[in-house]
């Protein structure tokens, strides 16, 4: 009974902190922070459903962030379009490009996928830098408008924080409505067993390319975000480092759940301000955690907690102790 | 013309040495080594320090860094791979994507942001081969790499302890059935491995100046090149670095030099799409 209403305590404060968050932080730069991890949580959401749930390995989650970001920013800026047509212009154009790299990636496995990814993220990007014309190169996109709802401009870091909120929790219901439907299962069931997967029916054709197409609509959708609440983009972030990032963030979480990309992205988002007394000790630190975390959680922190993991299971006992 | 294909070659055999040992390691282990690259840039750094700062020759510092880098090698797998070697391959490919990042920062704390240079055997001049001027370094590159290449067949065909390896890469449970240590086999294998990586950092970093980023699109580029030729086969990772040196430098004089780093990855995507075995590998689509 005790911890049934605990429980429900310790959501609430979840759930009041969520909603105050902005207040509490000092000023600007921290608010912008705490904004960059709910844009990256979306993202990593997206990889997700490529490596999470349908198994596959893809380091080109930056190129479809990236894709997002430029479609969505010249639109706006060269063509004038609005922000709420270019959003889901930007998240097709991901997902075009999801598809473009799912079909040839049907016939392979693995570690040539993986590869297959990774040049493709590169060329994504090298078409950022070097299509002058269209993309403004190495220089970027500036001055990328806000987004406006009505009259009402979300150009404020709280106010995006809110906005970037809704669409994060947008973005986990559908992960969570998938994550139990039919599609959801028929991902699980590739990521399980391919041969069986098919004989159990599943258009395994469908079912890849439209997890790659998905994956990249997220990330889409996120670069969108991204490029209209920081009103300046450019080729370096799109990088395959990035894609490493978002990668780790999905691994470091929890991958093929809900939560776990949130959890990661926030914490890989948060982390390097948090530490920022290391200064560029930083990232090599970053290489050593990573191996670390690959010995001891290498299903992520969500997992950790949950029933079969170490945290979860400890709890487990905690409370049959104090239930004696 | 022959200046671009001497080039071409040039740099085609670096991809080699580094594709030849990120093929060794996925034949013994089945895992891919993402920090190769980082190996190389090491080597380099080694043999560049040993040169500049402890004023020793260049060939001994080229030797002593291939010596460090195999002992380095040795901790690498000893660290990062033998406490994953049961975990799936992603996890380990993971762990040596860390190991690279961890590589490269340190690297620049140690050796700072500027890229250093030194000079090879043969310092700046070129010669000239008919009308051509050639850049010595490179003929070099050739010439150690082709040595290296008889060396190896050689030695994995010849010799016992190569042998001993080719069957842990075959077939571990056999091997070990057969009374090989395999871990020790892994260990060594490791070690040829990074030591083919200190080798082509050393040969390349004349031609290159010596940075913490040298390595990281270097490798990728090789593991590309080791897919092209067919992943897994030891030819392959020859031909297919050598193939994609040459196309790559062809492709940037002829088409766009914009582009040059995205040839490689356009030459993959192309070749994994349309030809699955690469040039001579193992068949690497699967029927879906």
């Amino acid at each position: 009974m005790k911890n049934r209403l605990l429980q429900k305590l310790a959501w609430a404060l979840l759930l009041g902190v969520l909603l105050v968050l902005p207040h509490l932080l000092p000023n600007n730069y921290y608010r912008g922070v705490v904004n960059l991890s709910l844009i990256y949580a979306i993202v990593a959401m997206g990889l997700n459903f490529i490596y999470g749930y349908t198994g596959y390995i893809s380091f080109a989650q930056a190129g479809f962030f990236g894709v997002g970001a430029y479609t969505s920013a010249l639109l706006v800026v060269d063509a004038h379009w609005g922000f709420w047509s270019a959003l889901p212009i930007a998240g097709l154009a991901a997902a075009a490009c999801g598809v473009a790299i799912g079909i040839p990636a049907l016939k392979l496995s693995s570690h040539y996928l993986a590869m297959a990814t990774i040049g493709f993220g590169i060329i994504i990007q090298m078409v950022m830098q070097n299509w002058e014309r269209l993309t403004h190169g190495a220089s970027g996109v500036h001055d990328i408008p806000s987004i406006t709802i009505g009259t009402y401009n979300v150009d404020s870091a709280v106010g995006q924080y809110y906005f970037l909120l809704g669409f994060l929790a947008l973005a986990m219901f559908v992960t969570w409505a998938i994550d139990n439907s039919k599609l959801g299962r028929s991902f699980k069931a590739v990521r399980e067993d391919e041969i069986a997967a098919s004989s159990a029916g599943i258009d395994l054709t469908f079912t890849k390319v439209f997890s790659f197409a998905l994956s990249a609509f997220f990330g889409g959708v996120g670069g969108s975000l991204y490029a209209h609440t920081s009103s300046y983009i450019s080729p370096d972030t799109f990088s395959f480092d990035q894609s490493i990032v978002l990668f780790t963030m999905v691994l470091v979480g929890g991958a093929g759940t809900v939560c776990g990309p949130v959890i990661g992205a926030i914490g890989l988002t948060l982390a390097p301000e948090l530490l920022r007394f290391l200064k560029e000790y930083y990232m090599a630190l970053v290489g050593v955690g990573i191996v670390l975390i690959m010995i001891y959680m290498p299903q992520g922190v969500v997992h950790l907690f949950s029933q079969d993991g170490r945290v979860g299971r400890w709890l487990q006992s905690v409370k049959q102790r104090s239930t004696r | 013309m022959l200046q671009l294909l001497i080039n071409g070659l040039a740099m085609g055999a670096i991809y080699a040495l580094v594709a030849l040992g990120i093929v060794v390691i996925a034949n013994a282990v089945n895992v891919v080594n993402f920090a190769q690259g980082e190996n190389l840039m090491l080597g380099a750094f080694v043999a560049a320090t040993l040169t500049l700062t402890f004023k020793l020759p260049i060939l001994a510092a080229y030797v002593i860094s291939v010596i460090v880098l195999a002992f380095y090698g040795y901790v690498f797998q000893r660290l990062a791979y033998y406490p994953l070697r049961q975990k799936p391959f992603i996890t380990i490919i993971i762990s040596t994507i860390g190991v690279s990042m961890f590589l490269k920062n340190i690297a620049r704390i140690i050796w700072g942001a500027q890229p250093l240079y030194f000079s090879g055997l043969f310092g700046e001049k070129s010669i000239m081969i008919g009308r051509f001027a050639v850049n010595p370094q490179h003929l070099l590159i050739l010439g150690i790499t082709g040595v290296l290449f008889l060396f190896q067949h050689y030695f994995f065909n010849r010799t016992y302890l190569g042998r001993k390896m080719q069957a842990t890469a075959q077939d571990q449970e056999a091997a070990a059935l057969m009374g090989i240590k395999v871990s020790r086999m892994i260990a060594f294998t490791f070690i040829y491995s990074s030591m083919l990586a200190a080798l082509a950092g050393v040969l390349l970093a004349p031609v290159f100046y010596v940075s913490a980023d040298m390595g990281g699109m270097l490798g990728l580029k090789a593991f590309a090149a080791s897919i092209i030729g067919g992943f897994g086969s030891v030819p392959g990772a020859i031909l297919g670095g050598l193939f994609l040196g040459i196309v790559e430098i062809l492709c940037a004089a002829y088409v766009s030099s914009l582009y040059k780093d995205a040839f490689a990855f356009i030459v993959l995507i192309l070749v994994l799409a349309l030809l699955p075995r690469g040039l001579f590998g193992e068949k690497i689509s699967t029927k879906v």
